[in-house]
């Protein structure tokens, strides 16, 4: 690994699976020998307000839980405008960033004043304010699978897919064998894999 | 130049923030945000739409009096003392039983369910009180039920919130309202928004549709309204609400206010009733109820009828139909009392002209109303 | 699969900060757990309770953090070792005991862990708990890294009951609910010897007060001695700083990677403490007398920082000249949460130097570019939220009666209502119980010219915590309110615990219900129960108790939380719009529902002009079908 610490922000929505997801990947990399620690926001933002989570990975020492402006390494987005949000206080020519397309409605626009941005609006802004961009119908791909909460696990995949982290697939895939019940295995490392695959 | 019409957050601060609201209730039922409740309008939630049927129909905000006459009458505003006129007559339900029920000849309750059963209208708003004195507008769809609304309530309804309400529904086409002067000018604007050009408008066609259902208006007399709240609470300490049958005004030089219950009865002293007259009645010019198809009221002097005076063609058809089925018998009202009931109108007029000019301090902005210099004059003379 | 009750000692583990404290717990052999939920505070307990059957350890959330210190103090004065946590408020709430108990003393150790929020990112209020060390006389730790989590709370035990006395641990968000990864120990059971034997009449009192009082005082003098040697205070830089920073908690990490960031390991040092009440004061003068500029980094109030120039103050020529930096200064802001960015801005400005952490080109770019989206998410009640009905009939009751009620708030999910979710109707917010004392107040203010109405609200949690006697102080004063206990069967907005009123303890058992209904109406109050989603019923339910004259009234809105349902039960209906009915923005709507109503899964389609519903959010609650002035919203079983 590279980066020294490496500096992952994961962002969503309340009831997205986000720090699920951060709990994840950084349990995995503590088993890997690595030191992880992650900064939360949890309590009143739940209640539908923006979650985001901070991961620090490093070889040699352990990290405080927030990540400096400016200084995200790989940004990761449940939610469009949340990534948006993110990369604007957090990016740097440099970053990577992969992002969910589907859009949670902020009250603003859902009762009809504000404008959600489209599609290419999102892609085209990522790609200009970060080094790597890839956007990923990961709540499509959920619902194949199951509930669009799954969404968290194929944005997993993309993470693990973009070799962004120091460590590959299968300790990931160890880690949903432990952790999660047979009847929901499958579909989980399914989404997992399906992430995977949309950035090889 | 017609009045430029509002929405709700306008007609709050317009007119029921100033006191001048009515509680007709022709603002009411006819969305979630203003509600007649217990005396008042209320406000629940702040509506944005810019221009809104609660402000058309009020008859407290900027009216045209020739547009709402025009669309009553097909004419224009006629500033006589008692109003449009073809005919005025004493008259009285043909029925004992009936006259029993009712307030002075029992010919508006005859009149309606004659309507009804005759098919010029399926159904009638009318309003009744509950135990408690609180009034409100009520729908009725058979003669039979026409008859045990017939007591007079001197507390303001908002009887109009029910015709929003029940006109709504499909299996009603022609209603009947029995209406205060108030009310009855609100009808009659009613009727004048549905035929404006309505591309200016964000409201649904069945809007339209349901106003249009408005084929007779019976008006009644009227000086004041209570406010209910204040008049109910200073009843309730002089006798029980829930026991009274029939409140009466006798006439001058008497100065009372009864309330009869059972085999007794109160007797208030006016002045004290008239603290709980609303503010708005104190700026209303019509006493004789000018917008309706025909109007009716007591007929002073002469016990156990009514004074009716027929307005429009709509009138004129309903009343030949009641007196030739045998439903109502009338007769010819005499000069003195024409000139009394003129001269009694009159009074309001200028009574409410004055308390107008107080509130505005000047003789060119008479509140609600649109008047030229001319008619104004006219609506003085005698 | 592991838990913190079944990790093996040498383990490495990714543990949340609360979970390494409830580790550490479990290493120093607590057999006694008691808190009242809060943030950030509540997974020490929560993590306690998942584990208690593997651990053989008693948990329990008691009613209030009072009840929840007098137990834990009650297990440690017959020789059981407990612990008790909960946020800042909670701290408020045992104050009262906390002072006796630190006159008393204890003999099995007893550990108090206290939650901060900084920026008050879950609270009412933003509020430094490490004062009240210094007004009670007790040792104060503050963990700064994840295993000191564990370390410090394992060693506090025997601190404890070196002392003999109750040991403050004070966290606070970005440490208890970060994640870290710890290296656990070796867990031990507790002892079962439980007994209560004071060995003088006064020995559990803290009487007589004065002598006590000096005791305590004597306490501190030796934690100061055994501070002197603590591994938890640590000096990492230069042996003579240009600058010194020092430290506490949170602090810790972002003075370490400040120092970084402007590549100043050789000229500015960190004295990092863990011990910060009482003070080492040799140590600290040590350092002290090395540096002639001292930036103070630490959450909340400048409580170190005074602490430090107290000491300077007491002997100045024993460290030379100084210059604090520090919330004082304002270099670090006196109010609101601190982070990395803060405390690197801060030595850049003191050291004159230049620091720009995002390239000015890339920002304004990223400024340009994300400005027009990136609208604020505002923070309100989940759909199918009982609360938004209950709000809903509020507002209305409240515009009928027409006499300017309003409402008295308290603390919950439904706190909420002070703003948008809940159509503004909260209109005073303090603390657990306080929507009603108030109300005892407000229902008293007619004699004085107060005509409007009074109402206060109450969760259901709230209640058994702290409304009761508020409410016989009303009934007893005659104040003239009427109460809502707004009973969502679940303390919320703290992670769904339950409490007295859902028949289940902490750890899973069934456990006796306290109907509240039933209390109050023994109360001798008149009491009426509704469905917040029956609107109309639950409005005239209300209105009738808010013309009531006189006295204390309370109406009992009972429907489980929609998020506690949602686990168990599929959506109840199947919600949709008929766009022909639909009147959208025309006069007769005006767009009640998304505009209004503003529950989050009802969207207005602006280019087709009709409403929608998000299929995603919505819980189908089925009470949008009720508010709907046309009948365009569908409710069909689902």
């Amino acid at each position: 690994m590279e980066k020294e610490p490496l500096n992952i922000i994961i962002t969503g929505v309340g009831g997205q699976g986000n720090v699920l997801l951060s709990h994840l990947v950084g349990k995995v990399l503590v088993r890997g020998g690595f030191h992880a620690t992650i900064g939360e926001t949890y309590g009143a933002s739940q209640r539908g307000g923006a979650v985001m989570s901070h991961l620090r990975v490093s070889r040699k020492m352990q990290y405080g839980p927030l990540i400096g402006e400016g200084h995200a390494d790989v940004i990761v987005g449940l939610e469009p405008l949340e990534t948006l949000r993110v990369i604007a206080q957090y990016g740097n020519p440099d970053v990577a960033v992969i992002t969910n397309s589907r859009p949670v409605f902020p009250q603003a626009v859902s009762s009809g004043g504000a404008r959600y941005p489209t599609r290419d609006e999102v892609a085209a802004t990522l790609k200009g304010l970060s080094n790597r961009s890839w956007v990923v119908d990961a709540t499509d791909i959920a619902l194949e699978l199951g509930p669009p909460i799954l969404a968290n696990i194929v944005m997993m995949g993309t993470l693990v897919g973009s070799g962004l982290l120091p460590l590959g697939a299968e300790p990931f895939e160890a880690e949903l064998r432990e952790s999660l019940p047979a009847e929901r295995l499958a579909m989980n490392l399914e989404a997992f894999r399906r992430g995977m695959a949309e950035v090889a | 130049m017609s009045p430029e019409i509002k929405g709700s957050l306008q007609l709050r601060a317009d007119v029921i923030d100033r006191g001048l609201c009515a509680l007709c209730g022709a603002c009411s039922g006819i969305c979630p945000f203003l509600v007649a409740y217990r005396g008042r309008i209320v406000a629940l939630d702040d509506c944005a739409v810019e221009q809104g049927r609660c402000y058309a129909f009020c008859p407290r905000v900027a009216t045209d009096l020739d547009a709402a006459s025009d669309a009553a009458f097909g004419a224009p505003f006629d500033p006589s003392p008692i109003g449009r006129t073809t005919e005025v007559l004493i008259t009285r339900a043909a029925r004992e039983e009936v006259r029993s029920k009712a307030q002075y000849g029992g010919t508006v309750s005859a009149l309606v369910a004659f309507a009804i059963e005759r098919g010029f209208i399926d159904s009638a708003v009318l309003t009744q009180s509950d135990a408690s004195l609180l009034p409100a507008g009520v729908l009725v769809r058979s003669a039979g039920d026409v008859l045990c609304r017939a007591r007079s309530n001197y507390v303001a309804a908002p009887t109009l919130a029910a015709f929003n309400r029940e006109a709504r529904r499909e299996e009603v086409r022609r209603i009947g309202v029995v209406a205060t002067p108030c009310q009855a000018l609100a009808l009659a604007k009613m009727r004048a928004w549905s035929t404006r050009d309505r591309r200016d408008w964000k409201v649904s066609a069945t809007a339209y549709r349901d106003v249009e259902k408005l084929s007779l208006v019976v008006g009644l007399f009227c000086t004041w309204a209570l406010d209910f709240e204040g008049f109910t609470r200073f009843l309730a300490g002089k006798t029980p609400l829930d026991r009274i049958s029939k409140f009466d005004i006798p006439p001058p030089p008497a100065s009372v206010f009864q309330a009869f219950s059972d085999s007794t009865s109160v007797s208030i002293p006016l002045d004290e009733v008239r603290r709980f007259i609303r503010p708005s009645c104190n700026v209303c010019l019509d006493m004789t109820a000018e917008f309706a198809d025909l109007s009716v009221g007591a007929a002073e002097g002469i016990e156990g009828w009514n004074t009716l005076i027929v307005r429009s063609e709509r009138g004129r058809e309903i009343i030949d139909a009641a007196r030739a089925a045998g439903v109502i018998e009338t007769g010819a009202l005499p000069d003195e009392s024409l000139s009394h009931l003129k001269g009694a109108s009159l009074g309001k007029r200028r009574r409410a002209l004055a308390n107008i000019r107080q509130i505005t301090g000047s003789d060119d902005d008479l509140l609600y109303l649109e008047l030229g210099a001319e008619t104004r004059g006219r609506l003085l003379a005698e | 699969m592991a838990n913190i009750a079944t990790y093996e000692k040498g383990s490495t583990q990714l543990l949340m900060g609360n979970e390494a404290i409830a580790r550490g717990a479990l290493e120093a052999g607590i057999g006694f757990a008691t808190a009242y939920p809060g943030n950030p505070s509540s997974e020490i307990i929560g993590s306690l309770a998942e584990v208690a059957k593997d651990a053989g350890i008693y948990v329990e959330w008691s009613i209030n953090e009072k009840v929840a210190l007098e137990a834990a103090a009650a297990a440690a004065f017959a020789g059981v070792r407990s612990i008790v946590a909960m946020k800042h408020n909670g701290l408020n709430v045992v104050l009262d005991y906390l002072m006796g108990l630190a006159l008393t003393g204890t003999r099995a150790g007893i550990v108090l862990v206290t939650c901060d929020d900084p920026g008050a990112l879950s609270s009412t209020e933003e509020e430094d708990s490490r004062m009240v060390a210094k007004w009670a006389c007790l040792p104060l730790l503050e963990p700064g890294t994840f295993q000191e989590e564990k370390d410090m709370t394992r060693w506090a035990y025997e601190l404890s009951e070196e002392l003999k006395s109750v040991v403050l641990i004070r966290g606070v968000t970005r440490t208890s609910h970060a994640r870290g990864d710890v290296e656990v120990g070796e867990r031990i059971p507790p002892l079962r010897q439980a007994k209560f034997e004071p060995s003088n009449p006064l020995e559990f009192t803290s009487m007589p007060a004065p002598f006590k009082h000096l005791v305590a005082n004597q306490k501190m003098d030796k934690a100061r001695d055994l501070f002197e040697s603590s591994p938890f205070n640590w000096y990492q830089g230069p042996d003579k700083p240009d600058l010194l920073i020092v430290t506490s908690g949170s602090g810790w990490f972002y003075s370490l990677e400040a120092v970084k960031a402007l590549d100043l390991e050789k000229s500015v040092g960190i004295l990092k403490l863990g011990t910060t009440w009482p003070l080492p004061e040799k140590l600290v003068r040590q350092h002290l007398s090395k540096a002639e500029e001292v930036l103070v980094v630490e959450e909340i109030d400048p409580f170190l920082e005074g602490n430090l120039k107290e000491l300077v103050g007491e002997d100045p020529s024993a460290v030379g000249p100084v210059k604090f930096y520090g919330k004082r200064s304002g270099h670090i802001p006196i109010a609101g949460e601190i982070n990395p960015d803060i405390v690197t801005a801060a030595l850049a400005r003191i050291l004159d130097i230049e620091h720009r952490p995002v390239q000015p080109q890339y920002s304004q770019k990223a400024l340009a570019l994300t400005a027009q989206f990136t609208h604020g998410r505002m923070v309100g009640f989940c759909a199918g939220c009982p609360h938004r009905a209950t709000f809903w009939s509020i507002k209305n009751a409240i515009k009928l009666d027409g006499r300017g009620g309003f409402v008295s708030g308290d603390i919950g999910c439904y706190s909420m209502a002070v703003g948008p979710a809940g159509y503004w109707q909260i209109k005073t917010m303090q603390a657990m119980g306080s929507g009603t004392g108030m109300a005892c107040g407000f229902g008293r203010l007619a004699e004085f010219g107060l005509t409007q109405s009074v109402i206060a609200v109450c969760g259901d949690s709230t209640f058994y915590h702290a409304t009761i006697p508020a409410i016989i102080s009303g009934i007893y004063n005659r104040a003239n309110f009427t109460l809502l206990v707004l009973d969502n069967s679940a303390t919320a907005m703290t992670g769904f615990q339950p409490h007295p009123g859902t028949g289940r303890s902490a750890t899973g058992e069934q456990a006796p219900v306290v109907d509240i209904p039933t209390l109050c109406r023994a109360l001798g109050v008149r009491v009426e129960e509704t469905d917040p989603f029956d609107l109309a019923g639950t409005t005239d339910k209300l209105l009738d108790l808010m013309r009531e004259e006189g006295g204390v009234r309370v109406l009992v809105v009972k429907r489980e939380c929609a998020l506690v349902r949602a686990r168990r039960e599929k959506p109840a209906y199947q919600m949709r719009i008929d766009e022909e009915r639909c009147l959208g923005e025309s006069c007769g709507c005006s767009r009640t529902c998304s505009r209004v109503f503003q529950c989050p899964a009802l969207m207005w389609d602006a280019q087709r002009g009709v409403a929608a519903i998000d299929d995603v959010l919505c819980a189908g609650c089925g009470v949008c079908a009720d508010i709907c002035p046309a009948g365009a919203i569908i409710r069909e079983t689902a």
